[in-house]
């Protein structure tokens, strides 16, 4: 059991350093990414506010990820709801077609977006890469909101039309309120994986309108990388870790994401 | 199929009537998925058959072969698809051993270390993967954090020449999906009966008969979904590659891009993620088959 602890704890080191690796990075006041750093200076972290091109692909990715995680969440609780309770012929197809953009690679499923918008007239447009956006996180939405309609008690529902609540009131009363903390970890879990997207966005967004991870790896690989891509990283990070601590502590992290991605 | 039961007992209407509402519950999720996933991979098919002729689409009501038969009659083609699939395995094959011991780890303790020792391994899911390829670029850059560590300890002598090989790749690889890995083995070890467990330990069975008798056959539905999961995320990642390795790294992802952004050639982008595709269900397929036989159990949760 040692040896497994020590062994845990490697990996935990290893998971761990490359996000914690862009703090002491970017707390140069210096101009170059390089470790340990030349001086210390939080130059790098406000300068990050004031590159008008981050704060923009900050609020486009944010306002992305909003709308995608809203959509997904509220066309996922009805479809959960007429396939845990709805007994319908082809079920089984319609859960396959459901998690069918998660089996399939990215890379292959980003391609025929392209090719298919650029017949549309959706590429290179907000509209567009919401959808995107949409398709790729209605698995894990549908998943995560599927957990909690299956776990509802239904001996409540019964209760509650017994007493003479009509469906209407029985589903604001009765089940709304069990659903919440599903629909609130289904939805933050939507928000990550779309803020965090690169590849869609990478080929589906126009050049002007890059969302943040796209414009980190404009700058990664292009260039213009200065010590304010580590600052905005471990920003991200801290986000990241807030998000994961407040929910697992309120819903629980694996009993919602185990089905993975 | 039939029965209308598990239905509220307040709204019981005609079953008919009961149907069609919940077809209208489904019907917006499941326009969506027909127009924006299941046409446009269709569209991609039919344009991976199209010859190409300077337009991206290729000449559009043609039908040819001929941009399959130029990738497998290609060594360069194949070699790229062997190099795809051999970062594929072996990040699949780390990710499980390590997400293994971790997972099972986690599924024995509580309290903060749980949560420290989640956050670590999950937080690949909840940053965007270019701050962790970053961070790995830092650390393994020549004359980065590792090189210095290395030569203070006496270790090595001279730079690090870790950023553009292979195995960086496969380390980029299985720290990016790692975190799936481990999602699906957590909940699936976690439904491991405990009596089960003592009742091996009361036979006597030692922690590794434990571990090869009880454990590893009850959670291999698990172990199989989070291997087809982290396969697949691999073999097509096309972001750890082109930044970790460099533009001219030879893995499909990269061609793919390459041919449908810069060269705007989208039949034969398109032929090279179908073959992608098709190699990695034909592997998924097979793996699922071999371990079926060895556990002679026939249903896994596909997850």
């Amino acid at each position: 059991m040692l040896a497994l602890r020590i062994f845990v704890y490697l990996v935990v080191a290893l998971m761990a350093a490359p996000v914690l690796i862009s703090l002491p990075v970017a707390l140069t006041s210096a101009g170059i990414i390089r470790f340990p750093p030349e001086g210390l200076s939080l130059q790098w972290f406000l300068a990050t506010f004031q590159d008008e091109l981050l704060v923009q692909s900050i609020l486009r990715s944010f306002v992305l990820a909003l709308t995608a995680a809203i959509a997904a969440v509220a066309i996922s609780l009805p479809c959960a709801f007429a396939i845990e309770r709805g007994r319908l012929y082809g079920q089984t197809a319609m859960e396959t077609l459901i998690i069918g953009p998660k089996m399939i690679p990215q890379i292959v499923l980003v391609l025929a977006l392209l090719v298919y918008f650029e017949k549309l007239g959706l590429a290179e447009t907000f509209l567009g890469l919401v959808v995107a956006h949409l398709i790729i996180t209605i698995p894990f939405a549908f998943r995560t909101v599927l957990v909690s309609v299956t776990s509802l008690d239904k001996r409540l529902e019964w209760s509650s039309a017994i007493l003479g609540a009509g469906p209407s009131r029985t589903f604001a009363e009765v089940i709304a309120p069990q659903l919440k903390t599903g629909m609130i970890a289904a939805f933050i879990f939507t928000f990550i994986l779309s803020f965090n997207n690169v590849t869609m966005a990478l080929f589906l967004s126009s050049i002007g309108e890059r969302t943040l991870p796209v414009e980190m790896f404009q700058r990664m690989y292009v260039g213009g990388m200065t010590p304010a891509i580590p600052a905005i990283s471990f920003m991200l990070a801290l986000a990241g870790v807030v998000l994961f601590v407040a929910l697992d502590r309120t819903v629980g992290v694996f009993k919602f994401l185990g089905g993975g991605k | 199929m039939t029965s209308a039961g598990g239905v509220l007992p307040g709204e019981t209407p005609p079953r008919r009537r009961l149907r069609l509402g919940w077809f209208a519950f489904l019907a917006p999720l499941l326009f969506l998925l027909v127009v924006f996933f299941v046409i446009p991979l269709i569209d991609l098919l039919s344009v991976s058959f199209a010859p190409f002729t300077g337009g991206p689409r290729g000449e559009a009501g043609e039908f040819t072969l001929a941009n399959y038969a130029k990738i497998l009659g290609d060594p360069f083609y194949l070699q790229m698809m062997w190099n795809s699939v051999q970062l594929g395995v072996y990040s699949t094959v780390f990710a499980l051993l390590i997400g293994y011991a971790v997972a099972f780890y986690l599924s024995r303790t509580s309290g903060w270390e749980r949560t420290l020792i989640s956050v670590a391994c999950i937080l690949p899911i909840f940053v965007n993967v270019i701050v962790g390829i970053l961070g790995w670029y830092i650390l393994l850059l020549p004359f980065g954090v590792f090189q210095q560590a290395l030569t203070a300890l006496g270790l090595i002598d001279g730079p690090l020449r870790w950023l553009r090989s292979f195995w960086a790749l496969v380390a980029v690889l299985t720290w990016e999906h790692l975190p799936f890995a481990i999602l699906i083995l957590v909940s699936s070890l976690q439904h491991v009966p405990a009596d089960k467990i003592a009742a091996a330990r009361i036979a006597g069975a030692s922690n590794f008969q434990i571990l090869r008798t009880v454990l590893l056959p009850l959670t291999m539905p698990g172990i199989v979904a989070s291997a087809i999961l982290v396969f697949s995320l691999s073999v097509s990642s096309y972001l750890v590659p082109i930044l970790i390795a460099g533009p001219r790294a030879q893995v499909i992802p990269l061609s793919i891009f390459s041919f449908a952004s810069e060269l705007l050639n989208w039949p034969m982008a398109s032929a090279l993620a179908f073959l992608l595709l098709i190699v990695v269900a034909v592997i998924t397929y097979a793996f699922i088959a071999l371990t079926n036989r060895l556990t002679r159990r026939g249903e896994w949760e596909m997850v």
